[in-house]
């Protein structure tokens, strides 16, 4: 029921769309813990994937391998034809990785505008006498990348806000702000409508729908609405395996998927 | 970085969280120009209160290095005494050994002092929190080892290197372009000078990019390695650079005192370092520079009335309970709200008297 290699290609057209990454055999274990186990898994670069399964499954753990927080202990990770397993986070993260978090976690002291603009900020600098010697604010570059990720998402009118003071909706679209000012070929979003209002849920998704155009989404969702609502694939993780994987409809007719996960009609 | 520049603000407003406001480093200027003036003033009265002012700008150069990564990076350093030693024994070595020459003198303090912090923070900033605080008070007292106990004099064979512990004494002044810093007066304003330029490049150095990433460290450390920072060699660059400042220090008082012993290295200086730094109010840089001039004026004046560590830790315990942020949290509140100053401190004892009671 594992192991098997699943390819995820565009359903509806011929040419195969590349992976941007892919996965081999991952396994991840926290001493006699079994996280994943031989996960082997295709993200399209097209669209948007969901990673679903019960609490437990190995969602954020696999978020964790991706993104350099936890090396693999067996197995390889290939974004964009490179090995990434036991790459640093922040190298990860300016190869293209970026995740957002499920808890919001920014910096809640600084603005909306400086959290946003200090992500930016790691795109244009380094260790150069500049970077200690000038004013950050006549760095023109990062400041006006962060205005237009935060007009992206609305929070343009709030930018010289402390970000702790923000109304909680607007702090998870913050949250999204500061991932895309990395400018993320991949971005990996965990419960991204986790405890949101219906309004601020709709909005939202129709936020990961645009950011979608022109960037590689993989979310994790426990909302079945939204999930078969947005996404173009669905890999269902169960107790640290990849149990299938494939398109809305492929997934909610797999009987084991609704004995794993889906009993009851598969809805919440 | 011209004078100009050092009052520019940019569009820092948008930004926010900018160290010294404008109206900050005017009244900085202000100070800086006021304690220029006090110099001959003291020399005219009484000459020693030259001594005791450049003992304050010596430990006010050294609480603004441990604000540097403290109150700003977030890295609580309980070690930093060792860089001012560090500094301190390379001015005396350098000075008896190889020239009295100013401009070589200091920036081999500084040097020592950034190689020190590296080493030190190199082994320590894997750990966070208190382990890191524990961390740099270890390496801290072995290095005071080392040096009460002359361990490179044991290790080259000779006679002596930091002189155990009698310490190093008979150092003589400074030169600068052949000109000799004996006097008194003279050192001061070349402390004072220096000083006032630490606090400028620290300023500067706090509100470039590099400065918003280690700000960015000690709001969420977690986060910003997850937007592409190398957060390790970000606390150790900022950490070499606080002990650079720290070993100036030391280069600065030392040959003033024209005595270097073990005890500059101790865990009690580096005690009382982060308590001027809470006092004087932590991550504002002018803060802990009024709070270290304090305190070690205080140290001079009330040391024979009693027992200093009571006093000082009576004088810790009220500004914990009434001004939690500092001197300089509090003269920010007072010039936001003057009016609930009383009100302040009233709310401020009842919390107290809660917490005590629960």
């Amino acid at each position: 029921m594992s192991g098997n290699t699943i390819e995820m290609t565009e359903k509806d057209t011929n040419a195969p769309s590349g992976a941007i990454l892919r996965t081999e055999g991952l396994t991840k274990n926290f001493g006699p813990l079994t996280a994943l186990e031989d996960v082997s898994l295709e993200i399209p670069t097209d669209g948007i994937t969901a990673i679903i399964g019960p609490n437990g499954a190995g969602k954020t753990t696999l978020f964790n391998t991706f993104t350099g927080k936890h090396a693999p202990t067996d197995g390889e990770i290939e974004f964009d034809g490179e090995r990434i397993g036991g790459v640093e986070p922040h190298e990860i993260v300016r190869r293209g990785i970026v995740r957002s978090f499920q808890i919001t976690n920014f910096f809640s002291a600084l603005t909306a505008l400086e959290n946003v603009r200090l992500a930016a900020q790691a795109r244009y600098s380094g260790f150069s006498p500049s970077d200690f010697l000038t004013h950050h604010a006549s760095h023109k570059e990062p400041i006006a990348d962060a205005e237009q990720v935060l007009e992206r998402v609305g929070l343009d009118d709030v930018a010289t806000e402390t970000a702790s003071n923000l109304a909680y909706g607007r702090r998870r679209h913050l949250e999204v702000a500061i991932a895309l000012a990395s400018e993320p070929r991949l971005l990996l979003m965990d419960e991204p409508t986790a405890g949101m209002s219906p309004e601020a849920t709709t909005e939202t998704v129709e936020l990961i729908e645009d950011i979608a155009s022109d960037t590689t989404v993989v979310i994790i969702e426990h909302d079945m609405d939204i999930v078969m609502d947005i996404s173009d694939r669905i890999a269902v993780l169960n107790e640290g395996k990849l149990l299938t994987s494939g398109t809305p409809s492929e997934v909610q007719s797999d009987k084991r998927v609704q004995e794993a996960y889906l009993r009851g009609g598969g809805h919440e | 970085m011209s004078v100009l520049e050092f009052f520019r603000d940019d569009n820092a407003p948008r930004t926010g969280n900018q160290i010294l406001s404008r109206q900050g480093r005017i009244l900085l200027v202000i100070g800086i120009i006021g304690l220029a003036a006090v110099g001959p003033v003291a020399q005219s009265i009484q000459p020693f209160w030259v001594n005791l002012l450049v003992r304050m700008l010596a430990f006010a150069l050294l609480a603004l290095s441990l604000d540097f990564v403290f109150g700003y990076a977030g890295l609580l350093s309980f070690g930093h005494a060792a860089m001012y030693g560090a500094g301190g024994y390379t001015a005396a070595l350098v000075v008896t050994q190889v020239t009295p020459n100013a401009l070589i003198v200091l920036p081999a303090a500084v040097l020592v002092g950034m190689v020190v912090a590296a080493l030190i923070g190199w082994l320590s900033v894997r750990a966070r929190g208190i382990y890191f605080a524990m961390l740099t008070l270890a390496f801290a007292q072995l290095l005071y080892v080392v040096v009460f106990t002359d361990l490179p004099a044991t290790i080259a064979g000779i006679e002596t290197v930091t002189g155990g512990d009698n310490g190093l004494y008979g150092i003589g002044a400074y030169e600068l372009a052949g000109v000799g810093l004996g006097d008194r007066l003279t050192y001061y304003f070349l402390t004072l000078g220096l000083v006032a330029l630490s606090l400028a490049g620290l300023v500067r150095l706090a509100n470039s990019p590099f400065g918003r990433v280690i700000q960015g460290i000690r709001e969420n450390e977690d986060r910003i390695e997850f937007i592409g920072y190398d957060v390790q060699r970000y606390k150790i660059i900022a950490f070499a650079i606080s002990g650079g400042f720290a070993g100036l220090a030391g280069g600065l008082y030392v040959p003033f005192q024209s005595v270097a012993n073990p005890g500059l290295l101790h865990w009690t200086v580096s005690g009382e370092l982060v308590v001027m730094v809470l006092l004087g109010g932590m991550g504002t840089f002018w803060g802990p520079m009024v709070g270290a001039g304090l305190i070690v004026f205080l140290e001079d004046r009330l040391g024979g009335v009693a027992s200093w560590e009571v006093i000082l830790g009576a004088l810790f315990v009220l500004v914990v309970i009434f001004a939690p942020r500092g001197i300089a949290g509090t003269l920010i509140s007072l010039r936001d709200d003057p009016s609930g100053a009383v009100e302040r401190a009233r709310q401020a004892l009842q919390n107290y008297v809660r917490e005590v009671r629960d």
